[in-house]
């Protein structure tokens, strides 16, 4: 019986079962119940084979299962192919595999399934705890995989724990060189990533209701990190896009804003220094500050002053920026640019026509008009609600002359319908404005509920400027937040958000949130972010060099040398005359196990030549001289070269009948 | 030499009946410089042993009968005020010979066994700030009673580890006992043992023994033996260095005896229930010094190539 067919021990079984629950649990956000019901059904059956008081599953039932789980994983979720298919798939092999498991290859192959699953578990779930906790399993696996080959005598599990422990530290500073220089190498073949999540974001149009409902998920949107000092929360508007079509209901983007053709413009003032760690959104943006250049990602400055890239960001995505925030945008805009900031539907909101009319004659220009129009936001009796009255069908005239209460994108809506029907050139820019400092850090987390929504205006030679009607109203939401600003609304905000404005007050709670947001950041920016620019950047730093090719030289350099050591330490050249020994020894211990004797594991060289010399009379002399020769080279370090011993070995052989006779097997 | 060795066991074997493996092993402990510790009940052949031992090697011998009034002067010697000369002269005690039966050493009080065992140990004792080397050979055979009988204090650990080697007689076969019965008083047979070796000769021998060679495998060997007393959870504690060594000079020893000039395994698995046996303990059951599984354990389990 080779080692390989040896049953399995109890500690391996004990660690394999606690494997197996630390392997799952990450995975029991997306499985169906019925793996987990299996799954015990499982682990109760096999206890009971280890306690010898059930059977192995015939093959009937075996095969019985397997198609049931097939078809279950075919119901639930609707093929065999695919992401969230194979992942089930997979977890139920290694589910079922438990259950005929009786030799140690099996075994094996339980514990390799089970590193493919801790794996797959990161296409779900990277962050922070995920990562540390996938050591978990990984652990447990091994320890299982040390019970292997432990003496069956041993009874206790820990033993086999700790050196597993010892193991993984050992193999922490070789994970660290592997994370700093192996190649990110492009996948071979593209993942799907799971199953579209319901994300929450800004969208390409926009009604006045749906910031609304943006605004109350605490969902984080990006973090940013500022080089030096973080800009004060009133010129911090992170624009994400423009609204620049109008149909009389709702606010789109424009198809002249989607064509990479990058705007006039000219810095001015200080720049300002930042990078953004954004979480997937499905939508092309970045979100930057005015004016931007983005380094990396693909980004391109498009038209309207937005930055995106070819495809949708469907994973974190980082980025780094430099904005001048006083840029003269535009000075002299195109013909075209001005006529698509000036289109209004034929018919509609006449009041408001008539009244920005009015404001026209009163105006001697453009910025009187509109300071005109921010004076009325502010002196007017308007209203900041996130619950705002409905409004009939001519919307900008109900809002602006009967409701008077709204959010900020019905300010800006209002606004920009009346800049234009006065002739001035104007458009909505949607995004983000301020954030939450985290001092931990040192950085800015933007949440969904800090949405926005504001306005830009055309002036010939000083380009677009930002106006913000929304601060006239409720200057609180700039200066401090959509939270702080609405307190009586409070039961309109999700759970998440609700929470986060109950305990923002509790002093010691609200660091430690902002420290464990500080890390998963870290996490994120340092761990998941470090991707081909960084590790080009830090081969740039080390060796003077982006070429991949040398760190990987020095990589494997490094490998072969430590593998060299290894083998050194391990293979002991310099004692290999006593390997050949032992080799040779080996070989004259099969030559008599296939006569039936086999060295006891504890017995001596010289008491099994006695005693095979005992069972085999007619081959005593060469198993004697062998056995004297062995004896003199290894013990009495007397100059017996290997040579002589391998013909004595081979003597023997040769003598040795192939088989053991009739006469051995009758003892 | 070998020949006189042989002739020293045959001699000891005719006085003590059945007991070749015992007589064998207390030889090999003497020749390898070790201090031997009977363990048996009484009247099992130690007097005789060590006697007839003393008597065939040519040693001075002397008996301490230990019990619980045995004071450390009673050992070591005094110093006794002599009249005529009007000064003090040191009377030595019974440890200056040269083979020493400790009897029943777990008698005495810690105090008395203390001060055997450090003479054991230094070869020399200090007495009134006068320190006096012991005779070279110095060999002590100790012996005791089980530990549960009454009214015994038992050694500690620390001077169980002294001991090269414990031993068990044991009950003889019955062939061997009906020879006894038959045969002459074994305590009259002992003046008739002629000294069969003299101190140089057996100087010599001891320093033979130690040039016995041990090659990098059976080192090895050695090593895997202690390693597995340090790393497996049924071992209370590993075995100390000095166990290590002490299991490699008994081992040389009995290679001696067996007229090799080199070691083997089965030369460590020959003296090695007697050597590490009182040294190791099961971690089950700390109290009580019970090596022999673990022993056994060692022989069955550790690959000795």
């Amino acid at each position: 019986m080779t080692v390989a067919l040896q049953g399995i021990p109890r500690n391996t079984l004990v660690w394999l079962l606690v494997a197996q629950v630390l392997v799952i649990v990450p995975h029991l956000t997306h499985l169906p119940l019925w793996i987990v019901a299996l799954w015990l059904g499982c682990v109760a059956w096999r206890l009971r084979i280890f306690r010898m008081q059930a059977n192995y599953p015939p093959s009937w039932v075996k095969a019985v299962i397997i198609l049931a789980a097939g078809s279950g994983v075919y119901l639930s979720r609707g093929g065999l192919v695919g992401l969230d298919a194979g992942v089930v798939l997979l977890i139920a092999a290694f589910i079922l595999k438990l259950l005929e498991m009786r030799t140690r290859r099996d075994a094996l192959v339980v514990i390799f399934l089970g590193f493919f699953t801790v794996v797959t578990s990161y296409l779900f779930e990277d962050g922070l705890v995920a990562g540390t906790y996938s050591l978990l399993p990984v652990l447990a696996l091994l320890a299982a995989m040390i019970g292997l080959q432990q003496s069956r005598l041993f009874s206790r599990p820990w033993p086999a724990l700790r050196l597993a422990g010892s193991l993984l530290l050992q193999a922490l500073p070789l994970m660290v060189v592997l994370f700093l220089f192996f190649p990110r190498l492009a996948p071979l073949w593209s993942v799907p990533t799971s199953a579209p999540r319901q994300t929450v974001g800004l969208s390409e149009q926009m009604a006045p209701g749906d910031i609304v409902e943006l605004s109350r998920s605490a969902e984080l949107a990006f973090r940013a990190s500022f080089t030096g000092q973080v800009p004060p929360r009133d010129r911090l508007y992170w624009r994400a896009a423009t609204f620049e079509r109008f149909d009389g209901r709702r606010w789109s983007q424009s198809v002249a804003s989607r064509l990479p053709v990058a705007p006039q413009w000219s810095p001015a003032g200080e720049p300002v220094h930042y990078s953004v760690v954004m979480e997937p959104s499905r939508r092309p943006w970045l979100y930057t500050l005015d004016v931007p250049n983005v380094t990396g990602a693909d980004a391109q400055l498009m038209p309207d002053f937005h930055v995106q890239r070819p495809t949708p960001v469907d994973a974190p995505l980082m980025y780094r920026a430099t904005s001048w925030p006083e840029a003269l945008r535009q000075p002299t805009a195109t013909p075209d640019t001005l006529a698509r900031a000036l289109e209004l539907p034929e018919r509609g909101n006449p009041r408001s026509r008539a009244w920005a009319l009015e404001l026209r004659r009163d105006s001697v220009d453009s910025e009187a008009l509109v300071a005109a129009l921010l004076t009325h936001f502010n002196r007017e009796p308007y209203g900041y609600t996130l619950r705002p009255p409905p409004v009939g069908d001519q919307i900008v005239d109900d809002f602006l002359f009967e409701t008077r209460q709204g959010f900020c994108i019905h300010f800006a809506g209002a606004m920009t319908f009346v800049l234009r029907a006065a002739g001035i050139p104007a458009r909505i820019v949607i995004g983000y404005q301020g954030g939450e400092f985290n001092p931990a850090g040192n950085y800015l987390t933007v949440r969904q509920l800090d949405a926005h929504a504001w306005v830009e205006y055309w002036v010939a030679g000083r380009g677009w400027v930002s106006v913000d009607p929304t601060f006239q109203v409720a200057p609180e939401r700039i200066e401090l937040g959509l939270v702080e600003a609405l307190p009586q609304e409070r039961e309109l905000f999700d759970e998440t958000s609700e929470a986060l404005l109950r305990y923002r007050h509790i002093g010691w709670l609200n660091d430690l949130r902002l420290g464990w947001e500080s890390l998963n950041y870290g996490w994120q920016r340092w761990v998941l972010g470090y991707q081909d620019e960084e590790q080009a950047g830090l081969f740039q730093r080390l060796f003077g060099s982006t070429d991949w090719r040398i760190p990987g030289l020095v990589l494997v350099g490094a490998l072969a040398v430590g593998l060299a050591i290894l083998a050194l330490l391990l293979l002991k050249p310099w004692r290999r005359e006593k390997d050949v020994q032992l080799a040779l020894y080996q070989s004259f211990e099969q030559a008599l196990a296939r006569q039936g004797v086999r060295r006891q594991p504890g017995e001596g060289p010289q008491a099994f030549a006695a005693r095979a010399a005992r069972r085999l009379p007619e081959h005593a002399d060469g198993i004697l001289a062998f056995a004297r020769c062995y004896e003199a080279a290894r013990y009495a370090d007397a100059p017996v070269s290997a040579r002589e011993l391998a013909a004595s070995v081979k003597r023997l052989r040769r003598e040795l009948p192939w088989r053991k006779g009739r006469s051995t097997l009758a003892e | 030499m070998r020949s006189q060795l042989d002739a020293c066991l045959d001699a000891v074997n005719q006085v003590l009946l059945g007991k070749e493996g015992q007589v064998r092993l207390a030889l090999t402990c003497l020749l390898a410089r070790g201090h031997l510790l009977i363990e048996d009940l009484p009247g099992m052949g130690k007097t005789t042993l060590s006697h007839a031992l003393a008597r065939v090697l040519g040693l001075s011998f002397q008996r301490i009968q230990f019990t619980s009034d045995l004071l450390p002067g009673d050992i070591l010697g005094t110093s006794v005020f002599d009249r005529d000369s009007g000064q003090f002269v040191f009377h030595p005690g019974p440890i200056f010979a040269e083979l020493i039966l400790a009897d029943e050493i777990n008698r005495a009080t810690p105090k008395s066994q203390s001060a055997l065992l450090e003479a054991m140990e230094e070869g020399q004792v200090t007495i009134e700030g006068a320190t006096r080397p012991l005779p070279d050979p110095f060999f002590v055979i100790a012996t005791q009673n089980p530990a549960n009988q009454g009214g015994t204090f038992a050694l500690p650990e620390s001077q169980l580890d002294r001991f090269l080697m414990r031993l068990s007689l044991g009950y003889p076969a019955r062939a061997a006992e009906k020879a006894l019965l038959m045969g002459r008083a074994r305590r009259d047979m002992l003046p008739q043992l002629e000294p069969l070796l003299d101190h140089a000769a057996l100087a010599a021998i001891q320093d033979e023994v130690e040039r016995v060679r041990v090659s990098d495998a059976l080192a090895d060997y050695v090593l895997r033996l202690v390693e597995a007393t340090r790393s497996q959870p049924q071992f209370a504690w590993g075995l100390s260095p000095r166990g290590s060594l002490a299991l490699l000079g008994a081992a040389r020893a009995w290679a001696y005896l067996a007229e090799r000039d080199y070691v083997i395994p089965e030369d460590v698995q020959a003296v090695l229930p007697a050597v590490v046996g009182h040294r190791l303990r099961e971690r089950s059951d700390p109290t009580e010094l019970g090596g022999g599984t673990l022993v056994q354990w060692l022989l069955r389990e550790v690959p000795p190539l």
